[in-house]
């Protein structure tokens, strides 16, 4: 089994951002994003059948696989939550 | 122990390159193996499938349920659930789309080239495209789209959909291949994968070599993934659009114009986001906008920039325009609202946040639906009329796979006609160049 990797949080952070901004089509500098944004509210449309083109893309992002059901059965409320599951991932190279 | 979490990672398998390799001989082979577009194999096929679907339903459905199911157990919110499940009024659509593609066949023909050069007559001759992948998610009804118009005219197809409707996709690849087998045709032309790690995603991106071109229809973040992939991409943007009302419009129809482009598919791809309208008629129209509201018994949100009056009526909401709200789709029942100086600077407001989708134009002066129609540069421009308009179906352009915004081969309804190329043929009847 390969060993898990340790994701760090700041580089998941700009990852998860750039995803979400992207995912609500929004045309906005992913750093302005605050991770107490919710991620279905006035700003994020981000709902769950984006989740496994998110997963994808944070993955090739971040050069790691992450757990098929990372998304599932769990609630996200903010971007902040999202990039906490992410980092807490086990994820592998 | 082993068991199904210890599973290493895709990229650790040892004979992770082999299984594309198998899996893309496979489909190229049926690919050469096929004959050529216009066979009459291809009609019997599209009819096949229309028979064999319904043959199938109570296996697709049973499947179906099975996948509705597991992605309750699995927690998934009602909105996805909603997104797999399969209904007869699928099934309708379905079949029609066969019978429709049926019909469509003999528009993708040869055409003869004028030519007054040395050759006696030149051919423009479709050809398929070749081998064709499509990558989505949830919705099973494309695993059929899919099927269907790429295969119709000639081309092989891998379909890679979600892990959550492997099971419908899975009885679905059975009433297509049994389809297949009725017209004559080779089953290696349509594989459904089973890629629920999506090992096999990653590793067919990476094969332009083989792959000839690539079809995402799903989020965004999935049709971002899609474009690092060096395959030639027929995909949507999203649709940024806008209509202008200029204050030469007649404004009932602006205003109903502007309903219609929304409230049906407040989500949809071909849905206005951002009015722009002359600031002379902007009270007027929102008037309008206001009544056609309250005779239809509707509810819209309008973003207005600070100053805009908003007359208090049923149905019509106000809400202050964020700047982030300029360029973005809402997905929901609303529209921003932008006063603008003519047509000029609403020209330039498309340029700067327009996806190059749909774009449209309410005008009765000649000379702005000119500057609209000449200097817009989107998929569809849309004169006097609603964006929804934008369907290979609707506007008589044939069935369609797709919306594209890309910049090559094909923009707007991907219809039969944009899933071949070309090539020519010259009867040189003898002829030499010397």
């Amino acid at each position: 089994m390969p060993p898990n990797l340790s994701l760090d949080r700041a580089a998941v952070a700009t990852v998860v951002k750039k995803t979400v901004v992207a995912e609500s089509r929004l045309s906005i500098a992913p750093e302005s994003v605050s991770e107490d944004e919710p991620l279905v509210g006035d700003l994020l449309h981000v709902n769950s059948l984006g989740f496994v083109g998110m997963l994808v893309r944070i993955e090739d992002e971040l050069d790691a696989a992450l757990p098929d059901n990372l998304f599932v059965g769990r609630s996200f409320r903010t971007v902040g939550d999202l990039i906490d599951v992410v980092t807490t991932a086990e994820a592998t190279r | 122990m082993p068991d199904e979490r210890s599973v290493p990672d895709e990229r650790a398998v040892p004979d992770a390159s082999t299984v594309p390799d198998e899996l893309l001989a496979r489909a190229r082979a049926a690919h050469t193996a096929a004959p050529p577009l216009g066979d009459p194999a291809y009609d019997r096929y599209c009819a096949a499938l229309a028979g064999q679907l319904l043959a199938h339903w109570p296996q697709i459905t049973a499947a179906n349920a099975t996948d509705v199911e597991e992605a309750g157990r699995a927690g998934m919110p009602p909105t996805l659930v909603d997104r797999i499940r399969l209904t007869d009024a699928h099934r309708d659509g379905m079949v029609a789309l066969a019978e429709r593609t049926r019909r469509e066949l003999a528009t993708v023909t040869d055409v003869e080239v004028p030519v007054s050069g040395a050759a006696r007559a030149v051919h423009r001759v479709p050809r398929p495209l070749g081998l064709v992948m499509m990558v989505y998610e949830a919705r099973p009804t494309v695993t059929v789209d899919g099927a269907l118009l790429p295969v119709a005219v000639g081309n092989a197809v891998l379909l890679r959909g979600g892990k959550e409707t492997a099971a419908t996709n899975a009885a679905l690849q059975r009433a297509l291949h049994d389809a297949l087998t009725d017209a004559g045709l080779p089953p290696g032309l349509v594989t459904v994968l089973d890629d629920p790690h999506r090992r096999l995603l990653r590793a067919l991106l990476k094969r332009p070599d083989q792959v000839d071109v690539l079809i995402p229809r799903g989020s965004p973040a999935l049709v971002d993934y899609c474009r690092t992939s060096a395959i030639p991409l027929i995909a949507s943007g999203g649709g940024a659009n806008h209509l202008y009302v200029h204050h030469s419009a007649d404004l009932g129809l602006a205003a109903r114009v502007t309903l219609d482009s929304k409230l049906p598919e407040p989500a949809g791809c071909t849905s206005v986001e951002t009015v722009l309208v002359d600031r002379a008629v902007a009270a007027p129209y929102v008037e309008a906008l206001a009544q056609e509201l309250k005779e239809a018994d509707a509810t819209l949100t309008v973003r207005t920039e600070p100053g805009t009056t908003i007359p208090v009526s049923p149905g019509l909401r106000a809400e202050p325009l964020a700047p982030h709200d300029l360029g973005r789709e809402f997905l929901g029942p609303v529209v921003a609202l932008v006063a603008v100086d003519g047509v000029a600077e609403a020209l330039e407001h498309v340029r700067a946040h327009g996806s190059g989708h749909t774009e449209g134009v309410l005008a009765d002066d000649a000379d702005v639906v000119e500057a609209f129609r000449r200097r817009v540069d989107a998929a569809m421009v849309v004169v006097n009329g609603s964006l929804r308009l934008h369907d290979g179906p609707t506007l008589g352009l044939g069935s369609e796979i797709a919306i594209a915004t890309g910049r090559l081969h094909v923009r707007g309804p991907v219809t039969l006609a944009s899933l071949v190329t070309y090539g020519y043929v010259t009867d040189a009847a003898g002829a030499l160049r010397g």
